[in-house]
């Protein structure tokens, strides 16, 4: 168990190691001087130039550069980004907002989807399973984008039920519909899980045993249906922790939460490099280990898998 | 009889819709009666709907099964199928199931002992501590070792006997006055079969309950049962006292059941004698090939007797240890030696996990083996590369277990079978298929099925087409992986004789896997017994029968079931 753990965490490396590589070589490619930037419309005087390019390591080669920046992780000090704002500090401010939001839409997605699609399969091909299944066809078809200019008129605009847009000073309750905004494409992947499974669970060999064996219907489902059909949802709720975060940018972007997803995008405008990158790699990090705790939480569910 | 019956069924009638709404019928005016205390065991082969039968009593048919007419009484009062209330008060409590497939039909995720519990607290026999210690009494009466420990582990840690114990006593639990046992026994390996079924006929004298027995195996049917009743095509064709209709069948599908099930007809002597005379000509046939092909190419060289000759043979897993860097060796295949003489046929017997498949697989040159040759008409087929390796698998084919999973779904019959031909560069199209019309008829199958895809065969036919194809190439040797266990006992009859007459015709070798040895005396005429990877005896198949030296080999003739019965010849 220890050993499988040791094994997932030492694959991270290769994994981080690649990733910050490709994001770096894009955002290096990318046109335009960010230095250049700086000076708005003042002409550039060269020496100071030369000056910040050199502070910043931009004189220096592609590859040295980013060897630079795995320095920088390694000694928990990522510096500072152009304007001179520490990234770390950046990082935490945006990370809070953003892990609140994404927990909000998994808690949506999971208990809708899990109660909403364990009903439509226990009737399979009733009138409440074919409107879920035209429900999350729609769902699933119309763009996050318009999802979420719709509910921000409808529900923010015109109903006054939700705050229009967060901003910097963020509370839970202004977050809901954003969470709900972020969630619902998830929300339909997980009734239409639940419900598949589900359906195969009932016909299974050991449901009808237990049936054989006197239980009530409610104790058959509780005990011998849902449990075995919460284990392929659980996967997929696990390991889409870290999609909701790397999601939020579009949601964060139209409800003006300042988290992540603002933060990256802000930074890859202006080529803020090490901002960009730095915000990838916690993403990786997150990405791996809700797949590890999604894997752990697997022998857990199912007494069959045990990690050597 | 003047009690009442415990279960009476009275021109039941089951029926499935099918996807245009109309009702498919699959019992038509079933009637049986089963009194308090006794064994009643409904013989048929698999679609004849004893299974359907046997749910409809209980309420559980699979999606769309109905009832559609008739009555069913337990103890004189009507069980209606809309009555939830009254049937799941007689569910578990007054009638107990011990369903067929002992591998799925426990819940993964549950502790063996839980599940157990859960129906005692159900049936409201006992509840928390008192029932888990009841739960552990169940299990030793179930005739399971460490029952305390064994509760506590989950059904995956179990082996197949094991599972099917548990659920013989979650069967029992709340003390039902009726068992239906669903095939308990036919997914395990005979010698653990004749245990379970011992341990339940011990059970039922002593706690005297009643047992509806369904089965395909009639030897097994008559060995365990007072009363048979045989079903054919939903209709109950026979019933009456085990022995008479063993000895005087009246109806022409119980005549040929008798006739033809293997446990029973493995007894009969004719069958002997008719698998020597195939034998006899099957060798004349081999040698007169041999020596033509000697006559044609002379550079053929000398052509041994034995076809297929296996020295020391060993195979050995490394499975994973406690430790990621430790290994622990597993020998599947331990120092086994064999010859198949031309034209005869060799049978490898043993119970799952004896090493006869990974036997097979090394044979075929499909898995290099750790030590030890294995010599195909006197060369050493791990010394052949490239086109020779080729020419190899031309003159060796095999025939599979599973006649479902072995064919292709998204090819049709021809291309199936033309597939070896293509692969050989064998003739051209026109050749091929008249190659294929005259396999086709070899194996008895009209050629009209070419066209079709194998979901559209049944299950014999299917294997048929897989001896069809394994036939395409002109084999040698033909090498059958457990291949007529997945059939019906008449299907398998017919499967047999065909491979009996293939023999004589062809002059083919057989090497012959199987579990089960009542079908070896049909086909065989060596035997190789197989026990843990070793080989413990090995002799002629009257050797094997009349006079075996091991005591393992002695218990696995015991296991046939129907052994004991004695037949009208």
């Amino acid at each position: 168990m220890w050993w499988y753990i040791g094994k997932r965490l030492l694959q991270t490396i290769p994994v981080i190691l690649g990733a910050t590589f490709i994001i770096w070589a894009l955002v290096f490619l990318r046109p335009g001087d960010p230095i250049l930037g700086l000076f708005g419309d003042k002409p550039a005087s060269p020496a100071v130039k030369a000056a910040i390019e050199h502070q910043y390591h931009l004189d220096e080669n592609f590859f040295v550069q980013w060897l630079y920046f795995l320095k920088g992780i390694f000694t928990f000090d990522l510096g500072d980004d152009f304007r001179g704002q520490a990234i770390s500090t950046q990082l935490q401010n945006a990370f809070p907002v953003t892990v609140t939001l994404a927990l909000m839409a998994l808690v949506f997605e999971a208990i809708f989807g899990v109660v909403l699609g364990t009903i439509a399969g226990l009737r399979r091909n009733g009138w409440f399973d074919s409107t879920m299944l035209v429900a999350t066809l729609i769902m699933l078809a119309i763009p996050i984008f318009v999802i979420g200019f719709v509910f921000q008129l409808f529900f923010g605009v015109k109903l006054g039920w939700a705050a229009v847009t967060v901003g910097g000073d963020w509370t839970v309750s202004k977050l809901i519909l954003p969470a709900v905004v972020l969630g619902i494409v998830d929300l339909a992947y997980t009734l239409r899980l639940t419900r598949t499974s589900v359906a195969e669970n009932l016909s299974a060999d050991h449901v009808r045993t237990a049936r054989a064996k006197g239980l009530s219907p409610g104790l058959v489902v509780r005990n011998h249906v849902l449990r075995n059909s919460l284990i392929p949802v659980t996967t997929h709720l696990g390991v889409n922790v870290g999609g909701l975060m790397a999601g939020a940018v579009i949601t964060e972007g139209i409800f003006n939460v300042p988290g992540v997803g603002n933060l990256a995008f802000r930074s890859i405008q202006q080529g803020q490099s090490t901002t960009v990158v730095s915000v990838v790699t916690v993403m990786v990090l997150v990405y791996v280990l809700m797949s590890l705790l999604v894997d752990l939480l697997y022998a857990v569910l199912d007494p069959r898998i045990r990690y050597a | 009889m003047s009690e009442t019956p415990l279960l009476e069924l009275r021109d039941l009638h089951v029926g499935f819709r099918n996807e245009k709404k109309k009702m498919i019928p699959a019992v038509a005016g079933a009637s049986l009666t089963v009194y308090p205390g006794q064994t009643v065991a409904i013989v048929g082969e698999s679609g004849s709907g004893k299974s359907t039968t046997a749910h409809a009593i209980i309420d559980l048919l699979p999606g769309t099964g109905k009832v559609t007419g008739g009555e069913i009484l337990f103890e004189g009062k009507p069980i209606k199928s809309g009555d939830r209330k009254s049937i799941l008060a007689l569910r578990g409590s007054s009638i107990g199931l011990v369903p067929q497939d002992p591998m799925s039909n426990l819940n993964p995720l549950w502790r063996v002992g839980s599940q157990i519990k859960e129906a005692l607290v159900a049936n409201g026999v006992a509840k928390g501590k008192a029932a888990d210690q009841r739960v552990v009494e169940l299990l030793e009466e179930a005739g399971l070792p460490d029952a305390e420990r064994r509760a506590r582990q989950y059904p995956h840690e179990f082996s197949g006997g094991m599972r099917q114990r548990a659920l013989i006593a979650m069967g029992l639990a709340a003390r039902p006055k009726l068992l239906i046992a669903d095939e308990p026994t036919s997914a395990l390996d005979v010698t653990v079969q004749k245990q379970i079924l011992d341990h339940l006929d011990k059970l039922t004298d002593q706690l005297g309950f009643a047992v509806l027995l369904i089965t395909h195996d009639l030897g097994l049917a008559a060995e365990r049962a007072d009363h048979l009743v045989v079903m054919y095509h939903g209709q109950i064709v026979e019933s009456g006292p085990a022995r008479e209709i063993l000895r005087d069948p009246a109806h022409p599908y119980t005549k040929r059941l008798v006739s033809k099930a293997p446990s029973l007809a493995s007894q009969r002597l004719s069958s002997a004698k008719a698998r020597a005379e195939v034998r006899e000509q099957a060798m004349q046939t081999a040698g007169e090939i041999v020596s033509e092909l000697q006559d044609a190419d002379e550079h053929f060289g000398e052509v041994p007797n034995d076809v297929i000759v296996a020295e020391n043979l060993t195979k050995i897993f490394k499975l994973r240890g406690a430790k990621p860097w430790q290994s622990v060796d597993f020998v599947a295949v331990d120092d086994v030696s064999f010859r198949l003489r031309r034209g005869t046929t060799t049978a490898v017997v043993g119970e799952s996990g004896s090493g006869k498949s990974t036997l097979a697989r090394m044979v075929l040159d499909l898995l290099p083996p750790t030590s030890g040759t294995v010599k195909f008409d006197g060369v050493d087929i791990r010394s052949l590369k490239g086109k020779e390796q080729l020419q190899l698998r031309r003159q060796m084919q095999p025939v599979f277990q599973n006649p479902y999973a072995s064919l292709d779904p998204l090819y049709t019959i021809y291309e199936s079978i033309a597939e070896p031909l293509r692969t050989h560069d064998i003739g051209d199209g026109k050749q091929r298929e008249a190659r294929i019309r005259e396999l086709l008829e070899k194996v008895s199958l009209p050629t009209s099925v070419m066209k079709r895809f194998p979901a559209e065969l049944s299950g014999g036919q299917r294997q048929r087409v897989a001896i069809a194809r394994a036939l395409a190439l002109e084999p040698e040797v033909v090498i059958c992986d457990e291949a007529v266990s997945a059939l019906d006992v008449l299907v398998q009859a017919q499967i047999l004789e065909l491979l009996n007459d293939l023999q004589a015709e062809l002059g083919l070798s057989y090497l012959f896997i199987t579990h089960d040895l009542a079908v070896v005396r049909q086909i065989a005429d060596d035997v190789l017994v197989m026990q843990n990877g070793k080989v413990v005896e090995a002799a002629s198949v009257s050797k094997v029968f009349d006079d075996p030296q091991e005591a393992y080999t002695r218990k696995l003739l015991d296991a046939i079931p129907g052994a004991g019965i004695e037949m009208a010849v």
